[in-house]
């Protein structure tokens, strides 16, 4: 079974510079417009705390949103597995927006049809321009793995230092 | 259709509440945007008259046609108006995400007239724009303000640039806020917006930036990208932050250079080592819009609460005024931040104060009964509450230094001030309280002397900076520092082709770099994006790198030649202007009693001491390479033809300014600034051992 890459998030390095938003919607759209982008990174800083999350279309498994198209606009790129929107068949309901757990699809109101990330075609421009490594592009099934590596590094790390300390 | 640019100039009469468009394409060719469009715009606007707390002043807000973009630190909004601090040109700049937001919005510069009958925010949603009542903001922190306004308006996504209660109460040196960490700090703009009755200026766009050669203009910003990180400083700010260079500087003895705590060691325990108060405090790294060097670090500290610290702000309420509880500072800081003030302005008048204070020139009786000791915790806090409310003898200090001096003069003896005036003592250049940066620095004395807002920070000599503060960086070998001071002199000897300009100990080639950097940093400035990325602070972009994004972006050619002429005409727009506000040769200058005194401490102890002389000589180089009047520092009537500027040349002939070349000034008569060859080469900043 062939395994697909999936854009993933590493929340703890993102520092919220929103490049990724404007090389997404410069690709896409050719402008710089992060309203259009379809990577967003929401943004807290109340108090003065900062909290900066990547949000970007998953690629579900199961997508709610490929599912419940009354327009059977939305599908699967059979090279990329990434679900994309047909424009031609787009009838702007919203559905897709509504139904997504992360709010990934939006109704573009200059074309009036959902826009979502279709992975570039298999080579995601946000994740090249990440200037702080916070995004990959990696198989589906290395992302566990991958994060569970993260965090025993952290605990490697903490051990080391407890070590040294004695 | 206006690529890169929003498109439009919106101006906004706050006294009768209406408001009127105009082109930027009418002002972007010949000034580019930014810091050059605002210069014009205020040229235009402002006469030695004008009152800087009054209704005629104006205030812009100007972003530039990279702001926005994809090109590296594309962040920057320009402020300009008439100082209260200086009475000169006032000017500030700040990160974040405002200005993108307001190119979002399809708006290039929002220029402010008049004054507000009751306090109002400016809301500009696309094409709506209004003036809402801010009665109930009126009072609160810039914290506060921003959640407020985002409220109000169901809107997360709305950016907001605020005062403070310090703006509200016109103290002179208030600063106007962004997202957290960004402020408008200095020449007390913030204060300008107090006065009109402007609380915020609320921005959130969905338009975008049209873009002429979009796949072209990505190659450029990448391009650019790839510089920035290639260069060798940018891991250490990238990964350690720009305020570790900071406490290097401080302990080679070239920052925190004020008088006061002259050849005192204040903190033997080492309390203010500000790598420990990051790995206790730290929460995580940041940095503006669209930056790959997030040179800021976010902390949260239980009791105090949480904000952003970058660069300076680590001298000024430590070793400034010699206080080493790292705790208190930082709730300083959150407070300047929160109570909208300029943290340096702030700590450099308590320095002069504890200074006075020590030298038995003031007492207690003078200040509100508060004895003004050196790293007194009660008195910089006091002091602060009351400068930031107003009151008591805060009032005199919101007033700024002069003002204060003057308070001070009357009612001190003058044989108790020394004969002299108390002004002799603060550290200022036209009134504006100095950087922590040490004048007595060979090269920093006149960057800080022509400096266009008196200060130091836009045409700073980084190759001598460096040469001479490198010993001190973290993890380097004594051979990595003799490297790099070497490293340096080749770079100044580069650009200037004189064989001692990266040397400590003279005066020549100073005047090259010091001109060479203001070209650089102002090309940044009028792009809207940050003059860090230059070779400024090693982070080298050159006017290629600028030129060739302008050139995508816009489907014109655009020259490295052209942005360098674009910045040498600014400057003598921005020169003109302080020219009629009166600023001549003799207010090109440092404090008198900075002269002929080396460093005090740290490795560089016993160098430098830039003599009265050593200035002005170097002024004259100075004013010969920018096409000024030797005699009187005001741009020639040549200079500013040469430059395109022949209307503004035509005023300030009739003004009986810049007519004619001064006798002595042989030999730069062919060195008119609108034909200098300044010819830089893509140079990449080196720093060995990283």
């Amino acid at each position: 079974m062939h395994v697909y890459s999936v854009i993933t998030v590493d929340v703890e390095k993102c520092t919220g510079c929103r490049t990724c938003e404007i090389v997404c919607s410069l690709k896409n759209y050719g402008e710089c417009n992060p309203s259009r982008a379809r990577i967003s990174i929401v943004r807290d800083e109340r108090d003065g705390l900062i909290s900066t999350i990547p949000v970007v279309c998953q690629q579900c498994a199961e997508p709610l949103c490929l599912e419940l198209c009354p327009a059977q606009a939305i599908s699967r790129d059979p090279q990329t597995n990434a679900v994309v929107v047909d424009e031609e068949k787009c009838i702007g309901c919203r559905t897709c927006v509504q139904v997504c757990p992360y709010g990934a699809p939006f109704v573009d109101p200059q074309t009036g049809t959902s826009q979502k990330c279709d992975l570039c075609g298999g080579d995601p421009t946000c994740v090249k321009w990440c200037p702080n490594d916070a995004l990959h592009f990696v198989p589906a099934d290395e992302e566990g793995l991958r994060r569970r590596r993260t965090g025993a590094t952290k605990y490697l790390e903490l051990l080391q230092t407890q070590g040294e300390q004695r | 259709m206006t690529y890169l640019y929003g498109g439009t100039i919106l101006w906004v009469d706050l006294t009768t509440g209406t408001t009127s468009i105009r082109s930027t394409l009418d002002y972007a060719e010949k000034y580019i945007g930014g810091r050059g469009i605002n210069a014009r715009l205020m040229y235009d606007a402002i006469g030695p008259d004008t009152d800087p707390l009054g209704p005629d002043n104006v205030i812009v807000f100007g972003t530039g046609p990279l702001s926005g973009t994809a090109f590296p630190g594309c962040s920057r909004a320009d402020v300009m108006s008439k100082s209260p601090v200086t009475g000169l040109l006032g000017d500030a700049n700040i990160g974040g995400d405002w200005a993108a937001e307001l190119k979002y919005a399809g708006y290039d510069h929002v220029v402010l007239t008049g004054r507000a009958e009751h306090p109002v925010y400016l809301r500009i949603r696309n094409d709506l724009v209004e003036l809402r009542d801010a009665g109930e903001l009126w009072g609160q922190t810039t914290y506060e303000t921003r959640r407020l306004i985002q409220d109000e308006l169901d809107d997360p996504e709305a950016k907001v640039l605020s005062i403070g209660p310090a703006g509200e109460n016109l103290v002179s040196f208030a600063t106007i806020h962004g997202s957290v960490g960004n402020a408008a700090a200095r020449t007390g703009m913030g204060a300008v917006l107090g006065s009109k009755n402007v609380k915020a200026l609320v921005v959130r766009g969905t338009k975008g930036i049209p873009v002429a050669d979009p796949e072209a203009f990505l190659e450029a910003c990448k391009a650019a990208h790839d510089q920035v990180k290639g260069a060798d400083y940018y891991e250490e700010v990238h990964t350690i932050g720009v305020t570790n260079a900071e406490y290097a500087y401080v302990l080679s003895g070239i920052e925190a250079g004020g008088d006061g705590h002259e050849g005192l060691d204040f903190d033997p325990e080492g309390r203010t080592d500000y790598n420990a108060f990051w790995n206790k405090h730290g929460y995580k790294r940041t940095g503006c819009m669209g930056c790959p060097v997030h040179c800021m670090e976010n902390y949260s500290v239980p009791g105090v609460g949480a904000t952003v610290i970058s660069c300076e702000l680590y001298t000024q309420l430590t070793w400034e005024v010699q206080n080493a509880d790292m705790l208190l500072w930082y709730a300083l800081i959150r407070q300047c931040q929160e109570m909208g003030i300029d943290n340096t302005s702030m700590a450099l008048t308590i320095q002069w104060l504890m200074e006075l204070h020590a030298l038995g020139i003031i007492d207690a009786s003078l200040t509100d009964g508060i004895a003004m000791e050196w790293g007194s915790k009660e008195a910089i806090t006091a002091i602060m509450d009351r400068t930031i409310a107003n009151e008591g003898f805060g009032a005199v200090l919101a007033g700024g230094m002069k003002a204060t001096a003057e308070y001070f003069d009357a009612h001190v003896p003058e044989e108790r001030r020394g004969g002299r005036s108390t002004y002799w003592y603060a550290m200022q250049v036209n009134n504006n309280p100095m950087y922590g940066i040490n004048p007595r620095l060979t090269s920093m004395s006149l960057s800080y002397a022509i400096g266009r807002r008196s200060d130091c920070i836009q045409d700073l000599d980084m190759h001598q900076f460096d040469s001479v503060t490198a010993p001190v960086y973290p993890g380097w070998s004594e051979e990595d520092r003799a490297h790099a001071v070497e490293h340096e002199r080749e770079l100044a000897y580069e650009l200037t082709g004189k064989e001692r300009a990266g040397d400590p100990d003279t005066t020549e080639g100073k005047a090259d770099i010091v001109h060479d950097m203001g070209i650089q940093t102002g090309i940044a400035d009028m792009a809207g994006s940050c003059k860090w990325h230059t070779k400024w602070l090693f982070l080298y972009l050159m006017p290629e790198h600028y030129a060739a994004a302008l050139s995508a972006g816009l489907g014109r050619t655009v020259t490295p030649e052209d942005v360098e002429r674009a910045s040498l005409r600014v400057r003598n727009v921005e020169r003109a202007i302080e020219v009629k506000m009166g600023r001549r040769r003799e207010n090109d200058t440092i404090p008198e009693k900075e002269f002929s005194k080396p460093v005090s401490r740290g490795h560089m102890k016993g160098k430098h001491g830039v003599s009265r002389e050593d200035l002005e000589r170097m002024k004259d180089e100075y004013y010969t390479l920018r096409g000024w009047d030797l005699r009187t520092g005001v741009p020639r009537h040549q200079t500013l033809v040469d430059c395109g500027l022949k209307d503004i040349a035509d005023d300030l002939a009739e003004l009986g300014l810049g007519l004619e070349p001064f006798e002595l000034d042989a030999g730069g008569a062919d060195l008119g600034a609108g034909e200098k060859e300044t010819a830089p080469s893509a140079r990449q900043g080196r720093r060995p051992g990283t």
